[in-house]
């Protein structure tokens, strides 16, 4: 039998209507074909070429407040149908049968384009890509050690359907070009990275992106190889916009998803309506910011995507919700329902997220600082939501003596409580910088972006070694 | 229903269209997984998931090029195409003299790792695995109140690897593992304590065990306070100690040590740890978490001392990089699924225990940090080894605890850790991700904070 492309509204209206054969208040059909290619040259050759399709669905259907999702592999209509019974075997019987209702397919917009579908690109111009990263790399400094270049591209298509009758689909194609440097000073290895990640098509890869990228990397490389040790304690520390926003999302985005929040359990529970910030502060998520990373037509429960104002001048406004707890909270659902693939139930998270610029100038900002700390690229992070405690790793940065940038450091981490750095900023600039990542929440991958203007944070603790 | 093949023929269908293609040198590897898991919330189960995964990875070898391609798509056509997209790939690599595909034929090895039928159990008795592990949390202490999230998940996987030129093997494998997030509150402050665990039996399965530290975990963080910048021992159970020894695993890396991304490269036969750390990676732990008869290559796993007493042994290694490096594969080509190529890993990576009485040691320090819980693990460079991290932890005079500290940072270098093991206890425990560790203590680390 030969594969689907995807399922019509009288197919999604059958799976439906057998899922809800044995009783349930509400069902739900996602289906995804996903499709990728990677391609990884690494030690100066192209090592790996990986093509693949994954295609299945999971079907969703509540009672009362049990939910029971089947999910798995699915070829054809007969593959969905049975999967459908499958979850209509796991919900508990009794109660009154309810009706799907028609189902109506409609489009939404897109806010990403694709001018250039990647896999009409011959897969030599990958390649010529991953070389010239390579070798850009490489010619930087005779302390680059090692190089490798990634190529990762994404095609996933989604269709979701349910028994309210909604019936639409969405493709979401993301590349992911990355660069991992070493370099070496005697016994010191040190690592530079740099990726160009987006919802958008191959014309995001130009040649002189991916050399930049490759140039920024080997230079993070060679700074870090040859810098001292952070110095840990309490310092005032300058986020330059560049830096990104894992800041933002891992000191406040968390907190403010609403499955923690129903349960109470985040710091910013019971909140809305109270300031949680300096005035200074204006956090939005925008799911529709055109060719980032975490952007798409619709959530994956099929709500169309949108900007939202999660705080407005200090003061907490909303929080990101996917339909259950949008219900049980009593706000709006604002298209935050995200899983990785159709083997996870939908959660709340977030998608573009940033701190709003502010009115100083950057600049500016730099000088006011005496003693300080400038980060001007941030890594990775991590949050209890419970406590508000987070840490963010440090990929770039430099001492700041007398409001310029002095000698540069490594291996500087930042911790701290978020509403109460929140509080603390006292200047934001009026630029903005993004970057990009995989936030990792209950085992699931979402690719998000963020982004933030330079800050001034009077007093953190900075982590690192002492002499 | 559509035709639905078993995973023998689906393989042996695959083989065929290799075959087909004039392509001397390819595998198959096949993984079916029926899964499960069970979330309940206010005593009550709150969402069912059954998940069920099945597809194919193809790897063909080609003038020495490697190409891949994978589909969940078993149907004649999609096993065809998967086959001739993997010939295609093999046309984007480079040769390497190197590669190969096992040959080799595989032991008979049994390791315990697959009790049939753990998916298959009712839902009232998975379900009732997790209200167990909040009620066991909840009478540990009063002040745990709510629960962030606890669940219970199992699972039966089938692998099977076979390649055009005979080799060919199988095996399964079962797993269930509980885990919770209890969060503790006390005058308005708000703590939270993880703990998970998993086996390969129902019945190793402790559900009381699991709430009870999650509960100690969140209760000893109430009354947190700051703690100054300062240099001091540091005390890691073997929870926390786990937790670095997955970032040090990358280090073994046949493959990071010939790319020049290994600290421990060259360094085989040198001291590169304290004499009272020996650490073993064994594939064929009885019941182990990771064991597994063979690797992602087909290659018959092995167990290995990698640091004996302080001294480098050797490096964990794939068919491909083994022969770079003139030794035999250890078999740690590991692969995660399907879809994914193999890469040089851990399996059930271990430190081993030792002879030290830590409370002891601990008391005979004026000063110490215990260490509860650690943020941004996952951003630690394997490459340079250094380590700069968000930490809650316990601050010891004597060996008692003083208070709880949170808001710090621990920072150091993992090959300067190693040496830094100044005692290692006899409580070797393994954790749900295989790897086993008993409490360590550390002379000294930088503490960032106040």
């Amino acid at each position: 039998m030969t594969r689907t492309p995807s399922i019509s509204a009288r197919e999604a209206g059958q799976a439906l209507r057998t899922a809800l054969s044995r009783g349930g208040d509400w069902a739900e059909l996602f289906w995804e074909r996903h499709e990728t290619l990677q391609i990884v040259l690494d030690d100066g050759h192209v090592e790996d070429a990986i093509s693949g399709v994954d295609q299945g669905a999971g079907i969703r259907v509540t009672k009362g407040e049990r939910t029971t999702y089947a999910n798995g592999n699915v070829n054809d209509v007969d593959d969905l149908i049975a999967l459908a019974g499958r979850a209509a075997r796991g919900v508990e019987e009794g109660g009154a049968l309810h009706e799907v209702g028609e189902v109506t397919p409609d489009e939404l917009p897109r806010p990403s384009t694709v001018a250039i579908d990647p896999r009409s690109v011959a897969v030599e111009r990958k390649v010529a890509l991953l070389r010239r990263a390579d070798q850009v790399a490489r010619s930087l400094d005779p302390r680059v050690s090692q190089v490798t270049v990634s190529y990762g591209e994404s095609v996933q298509e989604v269709l979701i359907a349910n028994s309210d009758g909604l019936h639409r689909s969405d493709t979401r194609v993301r590349l992911n070009f990355a660069v991992h440097v070493v370099a070496k000073q005697g016994e010191v290895l040190e690592s530079g990275f740099e990726a160009l990640r987006g919802t958008s098509g191959f014309e995001m890869l130009s040649e002189e992106a991916v050399a930049e990228a490759a140039h920024t990397a080997a230079r993070r490389a060679v700074l870090n190889v040859g810098a001292e040790p952070a110095p840990a304690g309490t310092y005032t520390v300058v986020l330059s916009s560049e830096a990104g926003g894992t800041l933002i999302h891992e000191s406040v985005g968390h907190g403010l998803e609403a499955d923690l929040n129903l349960k109470g359990l985040s710091v910013y529970s019971g909140r809305i309506g109270q300031k949680v910030a300096s005035e200074l502060i204006t956090v939005i998520d925008d799911g529709t910011d055109p060719d980032k990373r975490g952007t798409a037509a619709m959530d994956d429960e099929g709500t169309p995507t949108q900007r939202t104002v999660l705080i407005e001048n200090g003061v907490l406004r909303t929080y990101l919700s996917d339909r259950k707890h949008a219900a049980k909270l009593g706000i709006p659902r604002s298209g935050n329902a995200r899983r990785e693939s159709f083997r996870y139930l939908p959660i709340c998270r977030m998608t573009t997220t940033m701190i709003a610029p502010g009115s100083s100038d950057p600049a500016e900002i730099l000088r006011s600082v005496k003693d300080g700390v400038f980060v001007k690229k941030m890594g990775g992070g991590q949050v209890d939501v419970v406590s508000g405690n987070f840490a963010f790793e440090i990929t770039e940065c430099y001492r700041i003596r007398d409001g310029s940038l002095a000698e540069p450091l490594r291996g500087a981490t930042l911790v701290g409580q978020g509403p109460k750095l929140m509080s603390e900023i006292d200047m934001v600039g009026n630029d903005l910088g993004y970057s990009t990542g995989t936030c990792g929440k209950d085992g699931q991958g979402a690719p998000v972006a963020d982004a933030q203007p330079t800050i001034r944070i009077p007093s953190v603790v900075v982590g690192g070694k002492l002499k | 229903m559509s035709e639905r093949v078993t995973n023998e023929v689906a393989v042996d269908q695959a083989l065929d269209a290799l075959r087909a293609l004039g392509i001397a040198a390819g595998e198959v590897f096949l993984r079916e997984a029926q899964s499960g898991s069970v979330e309940i919330k206010d005593g009550a189960i709150d969402s069912v998931i059954a998940r069920g995964e099945r597809g194919i990875g193809i790897r063909v070898l080609e003038e020495q090029r490697l190409g891949f391609a994978y589909t969940s798509d078993l149907s004649t056509d999609g096993i065809r195409a998967c086959a001739d997209t993997a010939r295609r790939m093999s046309g984007v690599t480079e040769a390497d003299k190197d590669l190969a595909l096992a040959t080799r034929p595989i032991d008979d090895a049994d390791l315990d790792i697959y009790q049939a039928g753990i998916v298959n159990r009712a839902l009232v008795e998975r379900g009732n695995v997790a209200l167990a592990v909040e009620d066991a949390a909840r009478a540990t202490d009063p002040r745990v109140t709510q629960f962030r999230k606890t669940t219970y998940s199992d699972s039966e996987s089938t692998t099977i690897i076979a390649t055009t030129t005979g080799m060919r093997g199988s095996y399964r494998e079962s797993y269930c593992g509980a885990m919770t997030s209890a969060v503790a509150t006390q005058d308005g402050e708000r703590q939270i304590g993880y703990h998970g665990e998993a086996g390969r039996r129902f019945a190793d399965l402790d559900p009381k065990r699991v709430g009870e530290q999650a509960a100690r975990r969140a209760v000893e963080k109430l009354g947190a306070r700051a703690l100054s910048t300062q240099k001091l021992p540091v005390v890691l159970d073997p929870w926390m100690a786990m937790d670095l020894l997955r970032a040090i695993g990358p280090l073994f890396s046949a493959d990071n040590v010939l790319k020049g991304r290994s600290l421990f490269a060259s360094k085989v036969g040198q001291r590169v740890a304290s004499e009272r750390v020996t650490i073993v990676d064994d594939a064929r732990r009885p019941r182990g978490l990771r064991s597994a008869p063979f690797d992602g290559e087909g290659v018959a796993t092995t167990t290995q001392t990698l640091i004996d007493r302080g001294v480098l042994r050797g490096y964990l290694t794939s068919l491909k990089t083994a022969r770079k490096l003139g030794v035999e594969p250890s078999g740690n080509a590991r692969r995660g699924g399907y879809g994914s190529p193999s890469r040089v890993g851990t399996s059930n990576l271990y430190i081993d225990a030792g002879t030290d009485d830590t409370a002891a040691i601990a008391r005979g320090l004026d000063r110490a940090l215990a260490i509860t819980s650690l943020l941004n693990l996952h951003t630690i460079d394997p490459v340079s080894g250094e380590f700069s991290l968000g930490a809650t932890g316990n601050y010891l005079e004597r060996g008692l605890r003083s208070h709880p500290v949170q808001g710090i940072t621990i920072a150091g270098n993992l090959t300067q850790l190693l040496g830094a093991i100044v005692a290692v206890g006899t409580d070797l425990v393994f954790g749900p991700s295989g790897l086993g560790s008993p409490t360590l203590v550390i002379s000294e680390l930088s503490i960032g904070g106040a």
